[in-house]
């Protein structure tokens, strides 16, 4: 053996002081969540995102790495998400034509239904005796997570917890549109997507976009309109009902 | 590419910047989404790096929730202990939210051609 090898502790040491090891692990996650989704023909089930999570937790649990260390260096992929919710604008933007006419449904769609999202989810929680802080962790669930941290920091819940809440309401909405708006009988895309942005912000808006583009530019319109109401109204109702 | 994403950060900036000083309801990537919203009304287009940056990001928004949502190794013994409530909250919300949006939506639009 060469003995100016380092020996593989060594190697590992290094790698997992730098942020390098959680970026890899966290892009490498994803891009196989993305290529199970596409291998299973883009089966609601096989959501990407839920995949990457679950690779990504199952493994620093297995290497015994603390959250906290791994967030130090995946910190720079969260941090973008600041920068996509400013980014949303130019899909907004683009749906403000076909907004016109349609704004007062698509508002009150949006009021409707940010409201049963806290209500259902406060309420269910609440009546299953769930304590203080998982429930504080719902309020902001059906907003974009990055907005849905910040409204958690200022209403004096866990914003982890909030997002990983949020993460799995988008999964969960992504999973089950197709399912419910079939039920329904929903029939135009454009209200199919409002609804599913508006419930399940980012991760709903991916799925509408790859199912079709109309869906995937209203879903876009629903969380932002969602995300910036819900960054006024939900800590204002918090505050108004606390 | 670059030029657009330099534009957009510096709209994060400006809207961190109000977010501190002026409007701390608000956080901060929302007030750049408007302080954008605006000012592409005012130009009347979308530059054509700026669209190339938010359709990367559009496509790829699934990537940016996984460092947060796995938090969720954190809080696991706590979600466990809660596990029926938290689980029935989070399935029958999606579904009402969606629900409740699309039959509102139905109402309200529904003298408009499809």
């Amino acid at each position: 053996m060469n003995p100016q090898l380092p020996a593989i502790h060594e190697i590992w040491v290094y790698l997992s002081g730098s942020p390098l090891l959680a970026l890899i692990l966290t892009l490498s996650a994803y891009q196989a969540g993305v290529m199970i989704y596409e291998k299973a023909d883009r089966n609601p089930l096989a959501n990407p995102v839920a995949i990457a999570i679950a690779i990504v937790a199952a493994v620093i649990t297995a290497i015994d790495m603390p959250y906290a260390k791994y967030f130090e260096g995946a910190q720079f992929v969260h941090f973008l998400l600041g920068t996509a919710t400013v980014a949303l604008a130019v899909p907004i933007y683009k749906g403000l034509d076909a907004l016109r006419g349609r704004i007062f449904p698509l508002l009150a769609a949006l009021l409707a239904g940010g409201a049963t999202s806290i209500l259902s989810a406060v309420g269910i929680a609440r009546l299953l005796g769930a304590d203080a802080a998982i429930i504080g962790g719902f309020y902001a669930k059906s907003v974009t997570a990055p907005i849905a941290m910040g409204v958690a920091e200022r209403i004096n819940a866990s914003p982890t917890l909030t997002a990983v809440f949020a993460v799995t309401t988008g999964v969960l909405g992504a999973i089950l549109v197709r399912f419910v708006m079939d039920a329904l009988g929903m029939k135009s895309w454009w209200q199919r997507g409002f609804a599913v942005g508006v419930a399940a912000h980012g991760i709903g808006t991916s799925r509408a976009f790859s199912v079709h583009p109309e869906a995937g530019t209203y879903a876009s319109l629903g969380m932002g309109l969602h995300g910036v109401l819900g960054a006024v109204l939900i800590p204002l109702a918090v505050h108004f009902f606390a | 590419m670059i030029a657009g994403l330099v534009q957009i950060l510096l709209f994060q900036g400006l809207g961190e910047i109000a977010a501190r000083f002026l409007l701390p309801l608000i956080p901060g990537p929302v007030i750049g989404l408007v302080l954008l919203l605006a000012w592409l009304r005012v130009r009347g287009s979308v530059p054509q790096s700026v669209d190339l940056v938010a359709t990367a990001f559009s496509q790829n928004l699934g990537l940016l929730f996984v460092p947060a949502a796995v938090g969720v190794v954190m809080y696991w013994p706590h979600i466990r202990s809660n596990a029926l409530a938290v689980a029935a909250a989070l399935v029958v919300s999606v579904i009402a939210t969606m629900a409740v949006t699309a039959l509102v939506l139905r109402a309200i639009a529904k003298d408009e051609p499809e």
